[in-house]
């Protein structure tokens, strides 16, 4: 492997989500220190990471007008694509490659869609929810654009620690779910905080004239949490998996509407 | 243009593994490898040899590299290095160019 | 493979040395009870011959070099040794007890740029720890010398060695170590004397406290991947060695002596009578140590954690024989996963654990009976 210029070797940096680490290795130290300062508080230590990525900053050769995000297995291989990256991701070998321009979304992305088929496999997932921890219990807050995700979030009372208002990330731990912080940014555009609990109750929110817990029925929890899943890839057999999950979820957390006033005494009824 | 003059830092811990350079700051533990071209230019920075005259003589020499194109790559690095803090430059030779360890 | 783990393998694969253990002294100003030296001066190495030891470490290619002993500020050319280190560029780590650790060495260890300090501490009550070092007051003056090391921004390594007189504290020294910002390590090794003498190995911890270690999760991570059964091995796992001792590490003591590893005192040459390089690559006892693959182990090579087990060489050289079992890491890998050794289970069986050819007496005595183990 000879080549005839000087360069540098550096260490991946060591991106740390839910206990699950992926390596980015890129030739190029001012992407290097970008991705360190955008995901402050889950930089690893641990050199031995099991996912490695190379990243290879060049515009993606078929840039394509579709800008839809695609994943999909072929050949064993996962491939995503999107107009600003293509990746490749080998579950067996858990080696991978993005190709994309000097941007962090694209890394973003590739890092979703990948702790996601992770989890997929294990029963756990990520899904559009605001999540925060409270006297050691993890709550999560469900529901589309507007639910009130972000309003929710800020007005969360000083003891208790949130981990998003976007993106939750759920593992699975044999019957109780671990909800765990992410550097994923919603509007609220603050890096979650790197801490994680289990999962006490997960609420679908609606915004009304009053504060107050409902009782929520099994098809409807189950369907509203389908809904909510952040999953991506074109395979029948994960999404069937993945639909497994969500029923097992519903039989072994509590589901419940929380109607609420969009002001601070909300929070007086989440314990 | 000026010369440039690079000198090694004394704040780090180094040792040649088979032809590479492996480099520790010993300011925050960063870890590094320089290839073999970049291990040469490593090796010569003795704070009085300018780079120029490091490139032309010992790259050009042991490497099938363009001068124009190794002098390039040589800036680069350079430039990388000393963002690091590993590798001093200055437009000056460096006499005892050592730093104490703990300023960066 | 991370940029470090690929060096390695580098190193590995050309037969470089490239971390060494030094100790430089065996004298010590505590006489904790689980030591496995022997802290009587029997001639050290002067400055001279250690600066000229690390000469030739350097120009073998060492890269990380570990100071220690013993008690290492009880040598006056302590700090003589670490600068000519550092200005051979090793990456340097120091071991010590920090009784004699107070704001102007620490400022020193800082300004020689040593990469890292590790202490040890065996509990957060001062008469647990004195009475395991033996050294009243001990505890105090450690602890403060970790508090004056971390005000100067050095990395500093906490090392909790367990053994029967202190694992009740264990709790309390993880506290405390998060309390001075340290890093915790726990250690339950521990060694028989190097002068043989193995009743040491009393104050090791039961298997059941050890099998608490294996299940605590702020310890260990992943409580059910970490005990998790071992996969059936791979041929590349009996193409294995068990650890880098006598591949990329080795060992130097106070005399001069050159051995595999600390824990692993077998005599492989000497620097005060031959030149490093000469040692590491052509002592006979480092070519066997080298030679060894997980195939080679007659007992080990047949069990479940063959792929999986701490087994430390050393260890088992120093209950018999270096391809044979270590029994306490025999302990370690039950005690982690539940399933015995192949050694337990030859015990248990009552069969004969040992070599696989017996050496027999013949009837007949004009031929050598031996047969090589």
């Amino acid at each position: 492997m000879t080549t005839a210029f000087p360069t540098i070797a550096r260490e991946a940096v060591s991106i740390e989500i839910g206990g699950m680490a992926i390596a980015l290795r890129t030739q190029d130290p001012s992407f290097h220190r970008l991705i360190e300062n955008r995901y402050t508080g889950f930089v690893g230590t641990s050199p031995d990471s099991h996912l490695k990525f190379d990243i290879d900053l060049r515009e993606p050769s078929e840039s394509s007008v579709d800008d839809d995000l695609e994943v999909k297995m072929e050949h064993g291989e996962w491939l995503l694509k999107r107009g600003d990256f293509r990746a490749s991701w080998n579950p067996e070998t858990s080696r991978g490659r993005i190709r994309q321009s000097c941007n962090p979304y694209a890394i973003d992305c590739v890092l979703r869609i990948v702790h996601s088929l992770v989890l997929a496999r294990q029963g756990g997932f990520l899904v559009h929810a605001a999540s925060a921890i409270r006297g050691g219990k993890a709550f999560l807050f469900s529901g589309v654009s507007g639910a009130g995700k972000t309003t929710i979030s800020r007005l969360a009372p000083p003891d208790a620690t949130l981990l998003t208002d976007e993106i939750s990330y759920l593992r699975r731990e044999g019957n109780r779910y671990i909800a765990c912080g992410t550097p994923f940014a919603g509007e609220l555009a603050r890096v979650g905080e790197n801490c994680s609990a289990p999962l006490s109750a997960f609420f679908l929110l609606e915004k009304g004239l009053q504060n107050r817990i409902e009782p929520v029925g099994p098809s409807e929890a189950i369907q509203r949490l389908l809904r909510n899943i952040l999953f991506f890839a074109h395979d029948p057999e994960l999404v069937k998996l993945v639909f497994q999950s969500a029923c097992e979820f519903a039989s072994l957390v509590p589901i419940r509407r929380l109607v609420f006033v969009p002001d601070h005494r909300v929070w007086d009824i989440i314990r | 243009m000026a010369e440039r003059y690079i000198a090694r830092s004394k704040a780090i811990a180094a040792r040649m593994v088979g032809g590479e350079m492996m480099v520790m700051s010993a300011v925050d533990s960063t870890f590094f490898t320089l290839n073999e071209v970049a291990s040469t230019i490593w090796q010569a920075a003795d704070g009085r040899t300018p780079l120029a005259e490091i490139v032309a003589g010992k790259v050009c020499q042991e490497f099938d590299v363009d001068p124009e194109r190794a002098q390039r790559g040589a800036n680069r690095f350079v430039d990388e290095l000393s963002q690091h803090g590993i590798l001093l430059v200055s437009d000056q030779p460096l006499i005892d160019s050592s730093p104490s360890p703990e300023r960066p | 493979m991370s940029l470090m783990a690929e060096m390695n393998q580098k190193a590995l694969n050309l037969g470089l040395p490239i971390s060494v253990h030094l100790d430089i002294t065996y004298r010590c100003n505590e006489r904790c009870v689980h030591c496995y030296l022997d802290h009587d001066d029997h001639g050290e190495m002067t400055t001279a011959e250690i600066i000229d030891v690390l000469e030739q470490l350097a120009d073998a290619g060492v890269f990380f070099l570990s100071i220690s002993g013993g008690e290492v500020l009880m040598r006056r050319d302590f700090f003589e040794i670490v600068e000519r280190a550092r200005q051979l560029l090793f990456n340097v780590k120091v071991k010590t007890n920090g009784v004699m650790i107070r704001e102007k060495e620490a400022a020193r260890l800082r300004q020689l740029g040593v990469e890292q300090v590790q202490i040890s501490v065996y509990s957060h009550r001062p008469e647990v720890h004195d009475a395991i070092t033996k050294l009243p007051g001990s505890l105090k003056r450690t602890i403060r010398a970790i508090q004056f090391l971390k005000a100067q921004g050095l990395k500093v390594v906490l090392a909790n060695v367990l053994m029967a007189g202190n694992f009740s504290d264990q709790q309390g020294v993880i506290d405390l170590a998060k309390e001075l910002g340290v890093t915790y390590t726990l250690d339950p090794t521990i060694t028989p004397k190097m002068d043989g003498d193995r009743s040491v190995l009393a104050l090791r911890i039961p298997g059941s406290d050890l099998k608490q270690v294996f299940h605590n999760q702020e310890l260990v991570g992943n409580v059910e991947e970490f005990c998790a059964p071992p996969p059936p091995p791979g041929e590349d796992v009996m193409d294995g060695f068990p650890c880098s001792a006598g591949h990329t590490a080795c060992y130097i003591s106070p005399y001069g002596d050159v051995f595999p590893c600390v824990q692993f005192p077998l005599p492989s040459g000497n620097v005060r009578r031959q030149k490093f390089i000469d040692i590491w690559r052509h002592s006979p006892q480092l070519e066997e140590v080298r030679s060894i693959h997980a195939r080679d182990l007659p007992t080990c090579s047949t069990c479940s954690h063959v792929g999986t087990c701490t087994r430390c060489p050393g260890l088992a050289y120093m209950e018999g024989s270096m391809r044979g079992p270590s029994t306490a890491d025999c302990e370690k890998s039950f005690q982690r996963t539940g399933i015995p050794s192949a050694n337990m289970l030859n015990r248990a069986a009552g069969g004969y654990a040992g070599p696989l050819i017996q050496i027999q007496a013949l009837a007949n005595s004009s031929l050598d009976s031996a047969f090589p183990i």
